[in-house]
């Protein structure tokens, strides 16, 4: 079992050149991280792109990762996802029909569902509840399926400005909970 | 509420659409220059990332193929991990890729035309990421009517290219500057027509395929930015 702190120390050699660290790195965290691509882009072709450049990105900037303050996971996961919803944004601008999009099963449980039976909820679904219910499920969905503004625009069929008004609105209460 | 206040909830609420990746591509980039010069948003970024990430805790692992730890170790370390490879792959490239490499060349050469003596840069850019992995200093020279670039931390990863990008105020897309060389420093030279974008502009440099963006818009990610400032 790789601890936070066996991961931490993996980045910190990463950092410094070492392969053999990178490879036992790549061991301990690249089926989370793969998770975390098909979960934004759905494909995995794509998926596989994505955690590939993920990799790349995590030999170039570990040498930084000391200095940014995060934890080791919120770092990885946070640099992949962002990555995969790159990608996604990419697609999404290139397709011209988005119903004609390669898509497999979601295996995972929905987040609502998951973060019902988790018998230790975290701050943030805590948190997420003192929204109201669709603007809860707005942030989760940008989060998790990596939705931009447009998307939410039309998922919840309102102008993209009164989308992003609430969103702001909404955000600004999440950290007022989360900051309590 | 004073102004102070309203600033801070703006960047509380700024951060946290970066953190969701809400923004597009301009904004990202205007809020990565601030964020390579402004510690506290640094600090507040980190705290949303720190937030929202205990949401991928329901994201269920799943094994990558087998094959593609090799693969990133090939593109990472240049073709030691795997037997039976080309003269040619030693570097990561297929034989597209050395093409693409050396329309790339032909691009740089067009650049890297060297000219007269500065008489004092005009114009001056920081590009950095934001932990500073890359940091490229940009002056334009109004008489070479050309842009001295200078890498001082970072570069490109083997078998990708960087290329340069500028955003004239208020645009909606970045205009290409070309893919910078190998070389640590390196002369740009600006079209007549852009040189009055490099005022109030950002310049910001994108992870790309060999020869550059095939796309004109970049493809990759936007490693670092930085904005022009007047001297």
């Amino acid at each position: 079992m790789t601890t936070i702190e066996d991961i931490e120390n993996l980045i910190a050699r990463v950092g410094l050149g070492d392969r053999n660290s990178f490879s036992l790195l790549y061991d301990a965290t690249s089926a989370k991280l793969f998770g975390v691509c098909l979960r934004i882009l759905n494909n995995r072709a794509e998926a596989e792109d994505a955690l590939q450049e993920a990799y790349v990105r995590i030999w170039q900037k570990a040498d930084s990762y000391s200095a940014n303050g995060y934890s080791p996971m919120t770092w990885l996961i946070t640099l992949t996802r962002n990555l995969a919803i790159d990608k996604l944004r990419a697609r999404k601008a290139s397709a011209a029909d988005i119903d004609n999009m390669p898509e497999i099963a979601d295996s995972g449980p929905t987040p609502e569902a998951a973060a019902v039976a988790a018998s230790e909820r975290a701050q943030i679904d805590t948190c997420l509840d003192e929204l109201e219910a669709d603007r809860a499920e707005a942030v989760r969905g940008a989060y998790l399926e990596g939705d931009s503004y447009q998307d939410l625009a039309d998922r919840y069929g309102v102008p993209l400005n009164t989308m992003r008004t609430w969103l702001r609105r909404s955000l600004l209460k999440l950290k007022d909970c989360l900051s309590r | 509420m004073t102004q102070t206040d309203d600033r801070k909830r703006d960047d509380i609420a700024l951060a946290g659409e970066y953190a969701l990746h809400l923004m597009d591509a301009r904004e990202r980039a205007g809020f990565e220059a601030r964020l390579a010069d402004e510690p506290d948003l640094r600090r507040l970024l980190r705290e949303w990332d720190e937030g929202f990430v205990t949401l991928a805790d329901d994201i269920e692992p799943v094994e990558p193929p087998r094959a593609l730890k090799g693969q990133i170790r090939d593109r990472l370390f240049g073709g030691t991990t795997s037997a039976a490879k080309s003269r040619f792959s030693l570097f990561g490239l297929s034989g597209a890729g050395l093409a693409a490499l050396a329309f790339a060349v032909v691009a740089l050469v067009v650049l890297s035309i060297t000219m007269l003596t500065p008489t004092g840069p005009l114009y001056v850019a920081e590009i950095t990421a934001e932990d500073r992995s890359l940091v490229v200093q940009a002056s334009y020279d109004a008489d070479a009517e050309a842009l001295t670039v200078e890498r001082l931390a970072g570069g490109a990863v083997p078998g990708r290219v960087l290329e340069l990008w500028l955003i004239a105020e208020g645009a909606d897309a970045p205009v290409s500057l070309g893919v910078l060389p190998e070389d640590a420093q390196a002369r740009v030279v600006i079209p007549g027509s852009l040189v009055a974008a490099l005022r109030g502009g950002t310049l910001a440099i994108s992870d790309e395929p060999p020869g550059g963006s095939p796309t004109g818009l970049p493809t990759g990610a936007v490693l670092a930015v930085g904005a022009i400032t007047t001297l």
